[in-house]
């Protein structure tokens, strides 16, 4: 590009200039970063106004202050750079601080006679600085460039600079959209998980407050017992109080916000009657912008979420939070309002489901406890009756107490599933293998006189799995127990791993059918299991055995699940049972441990 | 001599009840299902003196529908229902239909195979009285005539 001779040659400069515009526009809009296009922005102001160097400062809204984000020219050191802006800010005076203070371009002729000028570099005689104005009227930033050139600046270039600090703009606004979406997609996808809930919103806190630079974020929900609101997530000083500190619903701004349901938003919370200042993220004579949402589902509100920030140190900075801010704020609080009902209702499915488990559960186990109890009193009776009359002889002693014994086995059977039954969802994970554990399990499970003949048939080179070893293991030998009790005069049994196939995937939750699994599949030649009974089998004391409470295979679920996998069962009928386990693996994990490796290999 | 019928799912409860009952002196069979027992209380002849009954087997009115049976084969047999934890509300119904008594299988401190054993021998006094009734006007009645 000719810059050299550009004011020899009006219309070619022209041309040049719009070439310019043309190219950093296109650059604006592809590049992946704002840093990238604002740096070239800042270089090519300087070298098409012919100056000797120049800085972008961008404000920071949150703290309040302008920043020297990108520099230009020659002269410059991180020292230059930290100093330059320092003086004039303090002041308000500096023809950056005006530009930013006022909004309008300043052009000096002559800094040396300039009242607002504050020096830096000694050559400097001319300066000209543009705003970065968004479309909220709001100063973004000011580009800044310097000649040693006595009157170098004039209307064309400042109307050069005018539409590269636009092009600025625009790519701070695109940047801004970009982190307000990818937070709102990694917030989106955090309500989804299931995990712990206070965890969950201090997540949610945190990607909010650094995608949209809130320093100090505090959430908080109604308590339904007491009716006040509760903080359960914070970032900044009052994380120390979560759980402690409680509004009641009304007072000071954050409960009036949670009692009317609208947002609030003030420039100097001090000054508002509804302020109370109770607990504050940052102390009242610094207290700046403040604005609080309401979290709101059906049938009201529930929480609010509440942002502060420190009070601008120059007044000629205001950063009060705008439309945008609050819009953004607002989805999220909706979003996490319908996430938490969700959890709520899901909570509340669970504990039902759990209490009616448990309704059932104690009617069994008094049955079977009371009728082994009832039977070993019987033997206890007649060893007493025995030992009265003397008519006992040690054969028959030994009889009885070997009748007792069996009994007490039976009642500690019991116990023993009550407790697998009870700690099935209470997993200890571990990095596994698929193929490892059923070996493992066929070893321990596996009679080794048997009438039955086993089939291995395990897949090489399976991902690995996050798996609680002990737990899984009892599930398949529970199984392959099942499958040899049921034919007793020797048969088949089949046992497969392999990735999990599209059809086996079909037994899924709709939700969980994106992921990666592996599957294992156990076979039999036995008498399968009946069309009626399908549905029943992993039911809670559903059992064609006489041992135990019928625990086993509503354990094997149990414990499946907790893995969040499945198992299902689709033999055929009179041809054997057809059991299969499907279990996920972290693909992106693993994809990325495999990229982790591969350098070393290469 | 008395003939009993116990009938109960679980093989240690039979077992424990058989056992003590002999020692009475008494003839104990055993069922191990309302099935079994209804078929054997509508194959015996004469009919057993006493059935001593589960509750809660196949369903929870195993024990209504053993003493409707025993009580159509002879109206004078008497029916103890064994109740677990739980299903005293039906034994209750059975008392009312005419069951001599229950026992709770679970009682604490409470040596149950001798209440039972007591419960045996009040409800077979109470058959042999309700015989002998009936034998005395049944004499009445063929000397009236």
């Amino acid at each position: 590009m000719a810059i050299d001779n550009k004011s020899d040659h009006p219309h070619q400069k022209c041309a040049d200039e719009a070439e310019l515009l043309a190219w950093l526009s296109r650059l604006v809009i592809a590049s992946s970063s704002a840093d990238e296009a604002l740096q070239k922005i800042l270089d090519n102001a300087v070298s098409s106004c012919g100056a000797v160097r120049g800085f972008l400062a961008i404000v920071d809204h949150d703290r309040g202050k302008l920043d020297i984000g990108y520099v230009s020219g020659e002269g410059w050191t991180e020292e230059k750079r930290l100093a330059r802006l320092k003086a004039s800010e303090e002041t308000g005076r500096g023809i950056t601080s005006l530009v930013a203070s006022t909004g309008k371009p300043y052009r000096s002729g002559n800094v040396l006679s300039d009242p607002y000028y504050v020096p830096a570099f000694d050559d400097v005689r001319s300066e000209i600085a543009v705003p970065l104005v968004d479309a909220y009227k709001r100063v973004r930033g000011v580009i800044n460039v310097e000649s040693s050139e006595y009157d170098a600046f004039g209307d064309r270039h400042e109307c050069l600079l005018r539409a590269l600090a636009d092009l600025a703009v625009i790519s701070l606004t695109i940047a801004d959209h970009r982190a307000r979406e990818s937070a709102l997609v990694e917030i989106g996808m955090e309500l989804n998980r299931f995990g712990d809930t206070d965890e969950l919103l201090q997540r949610v806190i945190d990607v909010a407050s650094e995608a949209l630079r809130f320093e100090d974020c505090s959430l908080f929900l109604i308590d339904i017992a007491t009716d006040k609101l509760v903080l359960r997530a914070s970032r900044g000083p009052l994380a120390k109080k979560i759980g402690e500190a409680t509004y009641e619903l009304g007072e000071g701004l954050t409960g009036w916000t949670a009692k009317h349901g609208v947002p609030v938003r003030v420039s100097d919370p001090p000054s508002d009657p509804r302020w109370r200042g109770r607990f504050e993220e940052i102390p009242a004579d610094e207290a700046g912008a403040y604005m609080a949402v309401p979290i709101k589902i059906h049938r009201g509100v529930i929480g609010v979420i509440r942002v502060q920030r420190r009070k601008s140190p120059y007044k000629w900075l205001p950063n009060d939070f705008t439309d945008d801010d609050e819009r953004m704020l607002s989805t999220i609080a909706s979003q996490l309002g319908i996430a938490l009902d969700n959890r709520r209702l899901v909570d509340q499915l669970v504990k039902a489901e759990r209490m009616a488990a448990w309704g059932e559960m104690s009617a069994r186990s008094a049955h079977m406890i009371g009728n082994r109890v009832f039977a070993i009193k019987g033997d206890i009776n007649e060893l007493e009756y025995l030992l009265k009359e003397q008519k006992i002889d040690p054969d028959k002693a030994l009889e009885i107490m070997e009748s007792i014994k069996r009994g007490i086995f039976l009642l500690e059977e019991v116990l023993n599933e009550f407790r697998e039954f009870v700690k099935a969802t209470q997993l200890e994970l571990e990095e596994a293998d698929l193929n490892e554990l059923v070996k493992q399990a066929v070893e321990e499970g596996f009679p080794k006189r048997s009438p039955t003949k086993l089939t291995l048939n395990l897949a090489s080179g399976l991902p690995k799995i996050k798996a609680d070893p002990k737990k899984l293991k009892r599930c398949f030998t529970e199984i392959i127990e099942n499958a040899i009790n049921f034919q007793p005069e020797g048969g088949e049994i089949k046992i497969s791993t392999s990735l999990a196939d599209a059809r086996s995937k079909k037994w899924l939750k709709p939700s969980q059918q994106t992921g990666d699994y592996v599957q294992v599949r156990f076979e039999d030649t036995g008498p399968g299991i009946d069309l009626d009974k399908k549905p029943k089998i992993f039911n809670p004391f559903y059992s064609t055995r006489a041992k135990g409470m019928g625990l086993g295979l509503s354990i094997v679920k149990g414990i499946v699940e907790a893995h969040n996998g499945t198992i299902f069962e689709n033999g055929i009928p009179g041809k054997g049972a057809r059991f299969t386990i499907l279990l996920p693996y972290n693909k992106e994990r693993l994809s990325k441990r495999a990229r982790d490796v591969a350098p070393q290999q290469t | 001599m008395c003939r009993i019928l116990v009938i109960d799912d679980e093989e240690g409860v039979r077992n424990a009840v058989k056992r003590r009952l002999e020692r009475d002196g008494y003839t104990v069979d055993t069922a191990e299902s309302q099935a079994e027992g209804l078929e054997l209380i509508r194959s015996q002849s004469p009919p057993y003196d006493l059935v001593i009954t589960d509750m809660v087997m196949e369903s929870p009115t195993s024990g209504l529908e053993i003493l409707q049976a025993a009580l159509s084969a002879d109206v004078f047999s008497e029916v103890i229902v064994l109740t677990a934890y739980g299903s005293v509300g039906n034994a209750v119904e059975c008392m009312k239909r005419g069951a001599f008594d229950y026992v709770e299988k679970n009682i604490p401190g409470v040596d149950v195979f001798e209440l039972l054993s007591m419960k045996v021998r009040q409800a077979l006094e109470r058959r042999r009285a309700s015989v002998a009734t009936i034998r005395k006007i049944e004499q009445y009645q063929t000397s009236d005539r």
